[in-house]
């Protein structure tokens, strides 16, 4: 879908902005709410999310002793304008990207990082022993997943011959689903989608029974609540680009909140199934299991691109 | 407990007395190098409550609601270890039938008890569903224990010479059918805890206590048996209707974590057997006998398996209407050893597990609060030393 609108309406309100933050909320309260129905829990209620946010926006925020000032305060902030310009880049929504260029991919998933390194800066501006240790898992599992998770990307990209997520996009949508031609891929990115969301059972960063919340434990109020925000942000992102690579593209909205909506369900269905890994074995099976697949996997699609070269 | 005096450039992960992993207060601080344990040391009291001192100015039946009151998990079994030695001092012996009810009670606490564990066990591992699930199927005996003696947690079932409420063969059919489907979700459980392969990462050969550790440490119940240390009052030392209905001791030989969780839900399984062979069988008595309310005067000591282990009471008897001294030990403060000396060498992930692992209970063991001064004998303080150090501490 295309759409003409303002740019700065484009930037503050939809589909980036407000509407983004909002669906973001959105799509945390289904996550909470599907893994709490797969737990046989209740659940929070649908403005939950809201509330939680309102809250801590209003109340005050501490900055301890000990860390940056300047530092405690702006990494949120960047964290936010990360996840937001990444949006950008991405069919939100099933409406066509409104910036786009050959290579944004690689932006994209730049940006993604930036938000989790500001996420690890965070713990590591502190002088707080669990916001060390978090600290210290945070970019330890950052550097574990992002290799495969990359590597996933790059599957789709390879395929499309193009480095343009719209491209990337609209070339799904007219082949069969890419989650059939390239299954290992695809079960790399959602997995580390998890990894990369802190989500069990990858949640060691953030455990709360042995680091209470890691990295952020010296944050209140508003540095979390936008900490929080913009990793709901980061779920909806992750999810589109996941749905838009494997599930056969995104053209609409319905598209959208049916294929978003279904793989969101396997992540809750995911989390719930597994006991919190280590660590170390999250690292493990990484780069164990992880990359190699992803490799075999990119292997797979040159040789496949060679064949049909060399056919026609 | 030892609590070390440590050097500056050493980082430590203080676990408490505040902390998400702990349900109770203490205080745990472990030494890191990166992600490994290299030393670790446990600070107890904060939850010191003067309960043994209360039981001196309390009746022996007045006794009893305090006794009850040390633990809201395993209440039952402290008034049974309570009873039962005052029992012992008066000569006196519950009727056959007070003694399977003290067991039926006892047995379903076991259940909820271990129940319970396995929640907060699995919750310490990050697997939130199976605390869920858990904690839904322990409502099951929870309601049992409702409908038995119309309370959830403290049941006070027990009178000293038997007890205050009947099974009646309804309620027995009632908990018959809702000890079938624990039993169902039981196998589950086990099957979870034995097949699922993330947790099997998280249990297995992890905080392994070999027999001649658990016996050096002095561990007790399912932590001691998980390391094949044969070892039940139940099984030993019969009291209540243990005789009659006799409990299989359940052993593993790995001394792990994982065996720690298939001790507890195998135990489980058994209890849920002899309660169904009590119900089979349950004999027909009068449920109190006639005991004078001055207690003979003399010592004796009572020992009972509570969930956790060895639960052993001291009791002095002045000859009058209240007790002389009681002395309480739980089985938690016998483990505190095993989670110190088995935390060196783990991951740090590794220890909300461990520390779960022994089932602790804070408020159960906190007796007195030893205080170190360095211009003090630590080990005499008199009773005006006390009550100076306490005037100092609140000034």
């Amino acid at each position: 879908m295309n759409l003409t609108i303002h740019p700065l309406i484009v930037l503050l309100f939809f589909p980036g902005g407000l509407f983004l933050m909002v669906s973001g909320l959105v799509f945390q309260w289904a996550d909470r709410k599907l893994v709490a129905r797969f737990q046989n829990r209740l659940g929070p209620r649908f403005l939950q999310p809201l509330a939680d946010l309102l809250k801590l926006l209003a109340k005050e925020e501490i900055i301890p002793k000990g860390a940056h000032r300047g530092l405690f305060v702006a990494l949120p902030i960047i964290a936010l304008a990360s996840a937001l310009t990444a949006a950008l880049y991405v069919p939100m929504f099933g409406i066509q990207p409104f910036y786009s260029f050959q290579g944004d991919l690689i932006v994209a998933i730049y940006l993604l990082s930036a938000l989790t390194i500001s996420l690890g800066l965070a713990g590591a501006n502190s002088v707080n022993r669990f916001s060390l240790v978090g600290a210290t898992r945070t970019l330890t599992q950052l550097f574990s997943y992002e290799a495969p998770f990359l590597l996933a990307m790059i599957g789709p990209a390879l395929a499309a011959q193009s480095w343009q997520i719209s491209k990337i996009n609209a070339f799904a949508g007219e082949t069969t689903w890419l989650i059939i031609a390239q299954p290992i891929g695809f079960l790399v990115a959602l997995v580390g989608l998890m990894g990369k969301l802190e989500l069990p059972p990858f949640d060691a960063p953030e455990a709360e029974t042995e680091i209470v919340a890691g990295a952020l434990t010296e944050y209140s109020g508003r540095g979390f609540a936008l900490f929080r925000l913009s990793k709901d942000i980061e779920l909806v992102i992750g999810l589109t680009l996941v749905a838009a690579f494997y599930l056969g593209g995104i053209a609409n909205p319905l598209e959208f909140l049916l294929k978003t909506g279904g793989l969101l369900l396997v992540m809750a269905l995911l989390q719930t199934a597994f006991a919190r890994l280590r660590i170390d074995q999250t690292v493990g099976l990484w780069w164990r299991v992880g990359a190699l697949m992803g490799l075999v996997q990119i292997l797979a699609i040159l040789v496949g691109i060679y064949i049909r070269q060399w056919w026609l | 407990m030892t609590f070390e005096q440590h050097g500056e450039n050493r980082f430590i992960v203080p676990i408490g007395p505040q902390h998400p992993a702990l349900k109770e207060p203490g205080h745990f601080e472990f030494v890191v190098d990166g992600e490994i344990v290299t030393g670790a040391s446990v600070r107890l009291g904060y939850v010191h409550r003067g309960i043994e001192k209360g039981a001196e100015d309390r009746t022996w039946t007045q006794n009893l609601y305090l006794m009850e009151r040390i633990c809201g998990i395993c209440s039952h079994i402290h008034a049974t270890a309570f009873v039962q030695g005052v029992e012992k001092l008066a000569g006196v012996e519950a009727p056959p039938r007070a003694r399977a009810i003290r067991e039926i009670f006892a047995e379903l606490e076991r259940i909820h008890s271990h129940m319970l564990w396995l929640g907060v066990a699995a919750h310490e591992g990050g697997f939130d569903a199976l605390f869920m699930y858990s904690w839904r199927d322990r409502e099951v005996v929870m309601d049992m224990l409702e409908m038995l003696s119309g309370n959830r947690v403290h049941y006070s079932a027990n009178l000293i010479g038997g007890v205050k409420y009947d099974v009646t063969p309804d309620m027995m059919d009632k908990i018959r059918d809702g000890l079938n489907y624990l039993e169902e979700r039981l196998v589950h459980y086990l099957d979870v805890v034995n097949n699922d392969e993330t947790f099997i990462g998280r249990t297995r050969g992890i905080g392994t206590m070999t027999r001649e550790q658990a016996q050096l440490l002095g561990a007790v119940g399912p932590t001691a048996r998980a390391s094949n240390f044969a070892y039940d009052v139940r099984v030993d030392a019969p009291y209540a209707a243990y005789t009659e209905f006799p409990v299989e001791m359940v052993v593993a030989e790995e001394g792990d974590l994982h065996a720690r969780f298939v001790v507890r839900i195998l135990e489980t399984m058994e209890s849920i057997r002899v309660l169904r062979r009590i119900f089979d069988n349950m004999p027909e008595s009068e449920l109190v006998t006639r005991v004078p309310r001055r207690i003979p005067a003399g010592e004796t000591i009572s020992r009972v398996e509570a969930p956790r282990g060895e639960l052993f009471y001291f009791i002095s008897s002045g000859g009058g209407e209240k007790p002389e001294r009681v002395k309480v030990r739980t089985p938690s403060l016998c483990n505190w050893g095993t989670v110190i000396t088995l935390a060196v060498g783990h991951k740090l992930a590794d220890m909300p597990m461990i520390l779960a692992g022994i089932d602790p209970c804070f408020s159960c063991n906190d007796r007195l609060v030893m205080v170190k001064r360095n211009h003090h004998d630590p080990q005499l303080w008199t009773w005006a030393d006390l009550r100076n150090y306490g005037i100092e501490y609140y000034r």
